[in-house]
C-alpha cells in the first residue's frame, strides 16, 4: 500500500467516522476502567461527614478485623511518603488525605484497601472518625464577608505563567478579586438615562461523566506508573513529580480514552492519592469511584452575579458594572483562573466603552469546583443575556434588534483592550435569527398553553499562554503515527489531529495513527481543556507535519528524487538505508502570544488568541396550570472557524447545547449542611431521550480563523453559551415572569406566575 | 455489596418458611431490582437472601378468566404483562402504564408481586390497580388470605404483609367496560419517578357516572383511594366543572409531602389539575376496560 | 450460614461455559473479573443510564442489578458477541455511520437495546426511538445521533433480509 498515494480534496473539512469508531462499537475500547494488574489491591475511601472540622480520632479497629483487609491508610502514613502533600493548579492547598481538618462533606480521610473491593467497601464502613465540628460557610456572597474561614492559611502554586501573580488574602476566603476597569464607568453612570440593575444566580452542578473518576498506580520505588481517566496527563506527571520529590521522567502518566470529561478530569483528582498508597503498599492500587462518589470530587460553580448596565436613550449601553461571586468550594482548583479568564468577559459580546469588573473566587465548604464545558462563562451569559432581554424588554425594543445595536463587532476594543477580529458574534446573531425565523409573525399559544421564544449570544477567550508539543513520525513504508497528548475523552481530538496530520502530508486521515498520551513517550500538552486543543494542539501538530514534510523532501533531495516526483515514500527509505528501514521524526511546538492583564485594571493588548461565539435560539411553550415548559425547537450556531471535521463538529455543539439545557431545567446538587442530598442519578437528573427538544438544529457559520491551523479554533463548549438565558428569556416572552436562578423547575416558573397574578404560592 | 446467604426454594410455600418474621435481615428476593439498589446503596445488608426464582412456574403465569377477571402470577415479570395481549384486551391501561413506568431493563426483570411488596409511594403500577379494584393472595408459613391492594399498602414503603408472608398472586376483578386513566406527571427530567400519580377509573358517561375510582400515589405516603372525590364524582352530569370541582375535592383532601419533586402546595396544585385532566381523559378518550 | 460460592453453567456468546460466584457478584462483575469481557460497564449502579445492558435469554437486563449466580443456566450475551468476527452487526455500523456516540461509554448498551428495539419494531418512528431508548443516558448527549443510526441500521436491516 502506497500510503503517501495523493487523495481527492483535502482531509481538512471532511465528516470521517471516527477513528476509533469500530472499538467503541465492539466495546473493546479501552478505558482506564478496564485495567486489572496482577496484585492488584482496590481503594474505598472513608469520607468526612461534617463540612468543616478537626478530626479527632480515626478509629480503624473494627474495619481491620474484618478478613481480606489489607491495610487502611490515613494521613500519617501518607506525611511519611509525601512530606508536604498538598496539590492543586492554582494553590496547593488540597491534602492527599484530609490532615487534622476536614473542609467539606464528603472529603476523603481514609482509604481502605483490599483485593476483593466488596471487602474494602464493608471495612470502609466500620471506619469511625470522631470531629469537633466548626461553623461553616456555604454562600458564595457570605463567604466573601464571613468571620468563618475555611482555610487558616493559603499556599499559592505558581504553576501556571497566568496565575504566578496569586496570593490570595489572609484571614478570608478570598481566592483572587479579579478587577477590571475600562474607560470611565462611574460616569457613564451618573450621564445614563436608563440604569437598569439585576441578581442572577446559579447552582452547584456536575459533570457526571459516565466513567467516574478512575486511577491506577504501580511502582518499583524508583519509579511510577499512573494509568488514569485524566484531560491533563502532562500535568499530572509534573505535579506527582513535585509531590514526590522526583524529577519528572521517574513518573509515567498513561491515558488511554476517557469515558467523557467535560473539565472534571483535570489537573489532580484521585492521581496523588494512588501514587501514595501505591508506594505505602509496594503493590498496584486501583481507586474507581462510584457514581455517587462523584458528587464528593468536583461541581461547577455556582455563582451570584449582579449586573448594572447604564443605557442611552436610543438603546445603546453606554457602562456595565460586573460584580461576580464564584463559590469554588473547599479547594480552589482551577477557580481562580475560571474567575480570571471569564471574568474578563463578563459584560458580554457587546461594545460597551465603560466598564468595571469585579470578579471573586471565593473558598467556602462545599465540594472543590472547578472547570465544567465552559470554565464559567455558560453562568455569565446566563446573567447578561438575561440582563439584556430584561432591557430590550423595558425599552420595548426588540431584543434582536437592541443586541444588534450593541454588539461587539471586529475591530472594536473588547473590555480588556484588545481589539477583536475573527469574533463572529454578529455571524452568529444573524444566523440566528434567520434559522428562527424572527421576522415572521409568532403563534403565542392559547387556552392554557403559552408559547415564546428567544436568542442569546454568549462568547468567550481562549486559555494563553499554553504550550502544546507534538511528534509526527514516518515509518519507512511511509506510514505515519502521531504523538499528541490531547485526550480523546470523546470530542473527536484524535480524528481532527489524524486529519490535520493528513492534510499537510497529502494522505487519508484515515491511515494515521495517533498514539495516546503515555509522558514516556508523547511530549508536553497544557491539557486538554477550554476549547484549546484544535488551535494549540491542532497548531503543534501542523508544524510536526510540516517538519516531517520537510525531512522527507530532504530526503527526496538526498536520494536524488526531483521535488514534485510521485515517487512513494518507502522507495525514498530503500533508496537511502538498503532496505525498510529508518524513521522520518517531525516535531511542532505552539505557544500563542498573548500578553498578560495588567493587575488592577484588568487592560491587555492580546489577551487571547482567538474568541468563541455561540448563540442558542430557543421556541418553547408553557402549561400555564403546571409550570411545565416543552421546547418545541431548538437552534444553536457557533463560530469555530473552519470546521476540520464538520459532522464531529455538530455533535459538540448539540452535545453541549443538550447537557447545558440539564443545567438549566433539571440538575441541582441539593445540599443540607454541606452534606449533598442528591448524589446519585436517581435523585439528580441528567437529560435522556425524553428532554430532547423535538427538533433541534446545529450549525456553523462560514467562518475563518485568521491564525487557526488552516482557518479553525475551539468548539467543544460553544453549544453551552446561550442555552440558559434562551430558555429564561422564552418563558418570559411566553408568560412574562422572570426567572432568575438556575434551575429552571416547573414549580418555579408556576411560582413566578402566581406571583405575578398577585397570588402568591405558600412556601 | 457485603456477602450473604443465597437459598433457592422450589416452592413458594417452602420460601415462607425460610423467612423470618422477627429478622429484617432474610429477606425474599424476586427480580431484585429495588433490593439490589438498597444493597448497593448499602442501606440494607441482608444475611439472608430467598430467592424465589425456582419456585413453581404457575407463580409466573398470566390467566384471563372467562368474566374477564385475571389472576397474575406474582414473579411474572412486568414486561409479561406489558406484552400480554390478554391484558392489552382487557385492561389496556395496564399496557399503557407499563410504557412509562421505569424502563425495558427493569420491566424484563421486576416481578409484579415484589414491586407490590416494595410499599414503595412512587410506583406507578399501585394506583392503577387499586383504581381497579385489584387484590393480591398472600401466604404464609401456614396461612393465606386476601388482601385489596388498597389495604395492602399501609405507608411510605410499608405493607400489611408480615415478614414471611409473599404475595402469591394478584387478581384483578372484571371492569365490566370502565374506562381508565393513568397519568404520570414529573416535575424534574421527563423520564423520573413520578411526582405526582393519578389513576382514574369510572363507569358511565357524560350524562352521569355509576362507578368512580380516583386514585393519588408518589406525592403521598402510599397509593391512596381519595374517597371525598370519587364519591362527590357519581350521580350528577359528569362536565368539566365536575372534574374541576374532583380535582379540588382531591386536592383538599389527601395529605401531600414535600420534596425535591415539589413543594406540598405546589403538588396540591398539580394534584387538582391531573385529576381533573386524568377524569376527562378517562370519560373522551378514556380506555375501555 | 453459608455465604459459599456456587458453581454455575451458562451460554456466553454461544459457548458454553462454567464460574465461580459469590451470592453477592453481579453479572457485570462477573463478566469483566472471570471473562475480561469489559464492554458491559457499571457507571450509575442503579439501572438508570444502562451502561451495564447485557442479555440474558434474550433479554435486556442491568447487569450491575442482576446477581451473577442468576445467569445459571441461561444464555448471556454481550456487546462482545454482537460482531461476527470482525464483520460489524448492521446496527454497529449504524452507529459508525451516523456518528451516534462521542466517548463510547454507553455505547455497548445503546447498540444492544437497539437491537431489541428493533426486534420489536422493525422500522421504529422518532416516539418509539425515544420511549424505548429512555432508560439508557448519553452524558455526551448523541442523542439525535442516536435517533439517526436506529433509523439507519432499520434500514441496513431490511436491507439485508429482503
Amino acid at each position: 500500500m502506497n500510503a503517501i498515494t495523493p487523495t481527492p480534496g483535502g482531509q481538512v473539512g471532511r465528516s470521517i467516522p471516527r477513528l476509533e469508531a469500530t472499538s467503541k462499537v465492539t466495546g473493546r475500547v479501552e478505558y482506564v476502567h478496564n485495567l486489572r494488574l496482577p496484585g492488584m489491591l482496590s481503594v474505598k475511601l472513608v469520607r468526612s461527614t461534617v463540612a468543616h472540622g478537626r478530626i479527632k480520632s480515626i478509629d480503624v479497629e473494627e474495619a481491620l478485623k474484618v478478613p481480606g483487609v489489607h491495610r487502611i491508610v490515613t494521613s500519617e502514613d501518607v506525611l511519611k511518603v509525601i512530606p508536604v502533600p498538598y496539590y492543586g493548579p492554582a494553590f496547593h492547598d488540597q491534602p492527599i488525605l484530609a490532615i487534622g481538618k476536614v473542609h467539606f462533606v464528603g472529603e476523603p480521610v481514609a482509604a481502605v484497601l483490599a483485593s476483593d473491593p466488596h471487602v474494602a467497601e464493608q471495612a470502609a464502613r466500620l471506619v469511625v472518625v470522631d470531629y469537633e465540628e466548626l461553623p461553616a460557610v456555604f454562600d458564595e456572597v457570605e463567604a466573601l464577608k464571613s468571620k468563618t474561614v475555611v482555610h487558616e492559611q493559603l499556599k499559592p502554586a505558581g504553576t501556571f505563567p497566568d496565575l504566578k501573580h496569586l496570593h490570595g488574602v489572609r484571614d478570608t476566603n478570598l481566592a483572587l478579586d479579579f478587577q477590571l476597569v475600562h474607560g470611565d464607568p462611574a460616569k457613564a453612570f451618573a450621564e445614563a438615562d436608563h440604569v437598569f440593575e439585576h441578581t442572577f444566580r446559579t447552582q452547584q452542578v456536575l459533570h457526571v461523566p459516565l466513567e467516574p473518576y478512575v486511577s491506577v498506580a504501580e511502582t518499583d520505588g524508583n519509579t511510577m506508573t499512573i494509568h488514569t481517566a485524566s484531560q491533563s496527563p502532562s500535568f499530572v506527571r509534573l505535579e506527582i513529580a513535585r509531590l514526590l520529590g522526583w524529577v519528572e521522567n521517574r513518573v509515567r502518566v498513561r491515558v488511554p480514552f476517557l469515558g467523557g470529561g467535560f473539565g472534571g478530569k483535570l489537573y489532580i483528582k484521585l492521581e496523588a492519592l494512588v501514587a501514595a498508597l501505591s508506594l505505602i503498599t509496594m503493590r498496584p492500587v486501583k481507586l474507581a469511584l462510584t457514581m455517587e462518589e462523584q458528587f464528593y470530587t468536583l461541581t461547577k460553580h455556582a455563582s451570584t452575579f449582579r449586573i448594572k448596565s447604564a443605557v442611552s436613550k436610543d438603546g445603546r449601553v453606554t457602562g456595565r458594572e460586573c460584580e461576580v461571586w464564584w463559590n469554588g468550594g473547599a479547594y480552589a482548583d482551577i477557580g481562580p483562573r475560571i474567575t480570571q479568564k471569564s471574568g474578563f468577559t463578563a459584560p458580554g459580546p457587546y461594545d460597551i466603552e465603560n466598564v468595571k469588573i469585579d470578579s471573586y473566587a471565593l473558598y467556602t465548604n462545599l465540594p472543590p469546583a472547578g472547570a465544567l464545558r465552559g470554565f464559567g462563562i455558560p453562568q455569565l451569559v446566563w446573567a447578561y443575556e438575561s440582563h439584556t432581554d430584561l432591557i430590550a424588554r423595558e425599552l420595548k425594543i426588540d431584543p434582536v434588534a437592541f443586541r444588534r445595536k450593541n454588539l461587539l463587532r471586529d475591530g472594536r476594543e473588547q473590555a480588556t483592550g484588545t481589539v477583536v477580529r475573527d469574533m463572529g458574534a454578529d455571524a452568529c446573531l444573524e444566523r440566528a435569527a434567520e434559522l428562527m425565523n424572527w421576522d415572521a409573525p409568532f403563534d403565542r399559544g392559547s387556552g392554557t398553553i403559552k408559547r415564546g421564544r428567544a436568542i442569546a449570544v454568549g462568547f468567550k477567550a481562549s486559555i494563553s499562554p499554553t504550550t502544546s508539543v507534538a511528534v509526527v513520525n514516518v515509518a519507512a513504508d511511509g506510514s505515519c503515527t502521531l504523538f499528541c497528548g490531547t485526550v480523546d475523552m470523546g470530542q473527536g481530538s484524535d480524528t481532527a489531529m489524524a486529519q490535520l496530520v493528513a492534510e499537510v502530508l497529502n494522505i487519508p486521515a484515515e491511515t494515521v495513527r495517533v498514539v495516546h498520551s503515555d509522558t514516556d513517550v508523547t511530549p508536553y500538552d497544557m491539557a486538554t481543556l477550554g476549547s484549546r486543543s484544535t488551535f494549540h494542539m491542532g497548531h503543534a501538530v501542523r508544524l510536526a507535519a510540516e517538519d516531517a514534510r520537510a525531512k522527507l523532501a530532504a530526503l527526496a533531495t538526498e536520494v536524488g528524487v526531483a521535488p514534485g516526483s510521485n515517487v512513494p515514500i518507502r522507495e525514498l527509505f530503500v533508496r537511502k538505508y538498503k532496505m525498510q528501514a529508518g524513521t522520518i521524526v517531525g516535531t511542532g511546538s505552539y505557544i500563542p502570544d498573548y500578553t498578560s492583564p495588567h493587575q488592577g485594571t484588568g487592560q491587555s493588548a492580546n489577551v487571547t488568541p482567538f474568541w468563541m461565539v455561540g448563540a442558542t435560539g430557543i421556541e418553547l411553550e408553557v402549561d400555564t396550570e403546571t409550570g411545565h415548559v416543552k421546547i418545541t425547537k431548538m437552534i444553536n450556531v457557533a463560530d469555530v472557524g473552519r470546521a476540520i471535521n464538520p459532522k464531529i463538529v455538530e455533535s459538540q455543539l448539540s452535545g453541549a447545547a443538550i447537557m447545558q439545557l440539564g443545567f438549566t431545567t433539571t440538575e441541582k446538587m441539593e445540599f443540607e449542611g454541606g452534606q449533598c442530598t442528591n448524589a446519585s442519578f436517581a435523585d439528580y437528573k441528567i437529560p435522556g431521550f425524553a428532554d430532547l427538544p423535538p427538533t433541534m438544529t446545529n450549525v456553523v457559520v462560514d467562518a475563518n480563523q485568521h491564525n487557526g491551523p488552516f482557518g479553525a479554533k475551539g468548539v467543544g463548549e460553544s453549544g453551552t453559551f446561550g442555552v440558559s438565558p434562551a430558555y429564561a428569556n422564552a418563558i418570559e416572552d411566553a408568560v412574562g415572569v422572570r426567572i432568575t436562578t438556575l434551575p429552571i423547575t416547573p414549580e418555579k416558573v408556576y411560582r413566578a406566575m402566581c406571583a405575578a397574578r398577585n397570588e402568591p404560592l405558600e412556601d | 455489596m457485603i456477602p450473604f446467604e443465597m437459598l433457592e426454594p422450589k416452592s413458594l410455600r417452602d420460601a415462607t418458611a425460610l423467612l423470618d418474621a422477627d429478622d429484617p435481615t432474610i429477606r425474599p428476593l424476586g427480580g431484585g431490582t429495588a433490593l439490589m439498589l438498597m444493597m448497593k446503596a448499602g442501606v440494607f445488608q441482608p444475611s439472608r437472601l430467598v430467592s424465589l426464582r425456582s419456585v413453581e412456574p404457575r407463580y409466573s403465569t398470566i390467566t384471563v378468566n372467562s368474566d374477564g377477571s385475571f389472576n397474575i402470577g406474582a414473579l411474572a415479570p412486568l414486561a409479561s404483562l406489558e406484552h400480554s395481549a390478554d391484558i392489552h384486551k382487557h385492561l389496556p391501561v395496564i399496557t399503557r402504564t407499563m410504557q412509562v413506568l421505569s424502563n425495558v431493563r427493569v420491566r424484563n426483570v421486576a416481578t409484579i408481586g415484589g414491586c407490590l411488596a416494595h410499599g414503595d409511594p412512587h410506583m406507578d403500577l399501585p394506583p392503577v390497580l387499586i383504581s381497579l379494584g385489584a387484590k393480591v393472595r398472600v401466604i404464609g408459613p401456614d396461612s393465606e388470605r386476601t388482601i385489596p391492594v388498597a389495604d395492602l399498602l399501609t405507608g411510605y414503603y410499608e405493607t400489611q404483609l408480615a415478614k414471611n408472608e409473599l404475595i402469591a398472586e394478584l387478581i384483578i376483578p372484571p371492569q365490566n367496560g370502565k374506562r381508565s386513566v393513568y397519568l404520570k406527571c414529573t416535575t424534574r427530567a421527563a423520564h423520573d419517578w413520578p411526582a405526582l400519580g393519578v389513576a382514574v377509573s369510572v363507569a358511565g358517561n357524560r350524562d352521569g357516572l355509576s362507578e368512580a375510582h380516583v386514585v393519588i400515589s408518589a406525592a403521598t405516603e402510599r397509593a391512596q383511594r381519595v374517597e371525598q372525590a370519587s364519591a362527590l364524582l357519581v350521580g350528577p352530569p359528569a362536565n368539566d366543572k365536575l372534574f374541576k370541582d374532583a380535582g379540588e375535592a382531591a386536592a383538599s383532601a389527601v395529605e401531600l409531602i414535600g420534596d425535591s419533586q415539589g413543594s406540598v402546595p405546589y403538588k396540591r396544585q398539580l394534584v387538582r389539575v391531573f385529576v381533573e385532566r386524568a377524569l376527562r381523559q378517562a370519560i373522551d378518550g378514556g380506555i375501555t376496560q | 450460614m453459608s455465604t459459599a460460592n456456587k458453581t454455575i453453567h451458562f451460554t456466553l456468546n454461544g459457548r458454553p461455559v462454567t464460574a465461580e460466584v459469590a451470592p453477592h457478584h453481579t453479572l457485570v462483575e462477573l463478566l469483566q473479573n472471570q471473562f475480561n469481557l469489559n464492554g458491559a460497564r457499571e457507571s450509575c449502579a442503579q439501572g438508570l443510564c444502562g451502561c451495564c445492558t447485557v442479555l440474558v435469554d434474550g433479554k435486556s437486563v442491568s447487569g450491575c442489578l442482576y446477581l451473577a449466580s442468576f445467569a445459571d443456566g441461561t444464555a448471556v450475551d454481550t456487546i462482545e458477541g454482537v460482531a461476527d468476527g470482525v464483520a460489524l452487526d448492521p446496527v454497529q455500523e449504524a452507529f459508525i455511520e451516523a456518528g451516534a456516540f462521542q466517548c463510547g461509554f454507553c455505547t455497548s448498551g445503546f447498540i444492544l437495546m437497539t437491537k431489541q428495539l428493533l426486534d420489536a419494531h422493525p422500522a421504529p418512528d422518532d416516539d418509539q426511538i425515544r420511549h424505548y431508548l429512555a432508560g439508557n443516558l448519553c452524558r455526551c448527549a448523541t442523542y439525535p445521533e442516536i435517533i439517526r443510526a436506529v433509523k439507519l441500521a432499520a434500514t441496513k436491516r431490511k436491507t439485508v433480509t429482503a
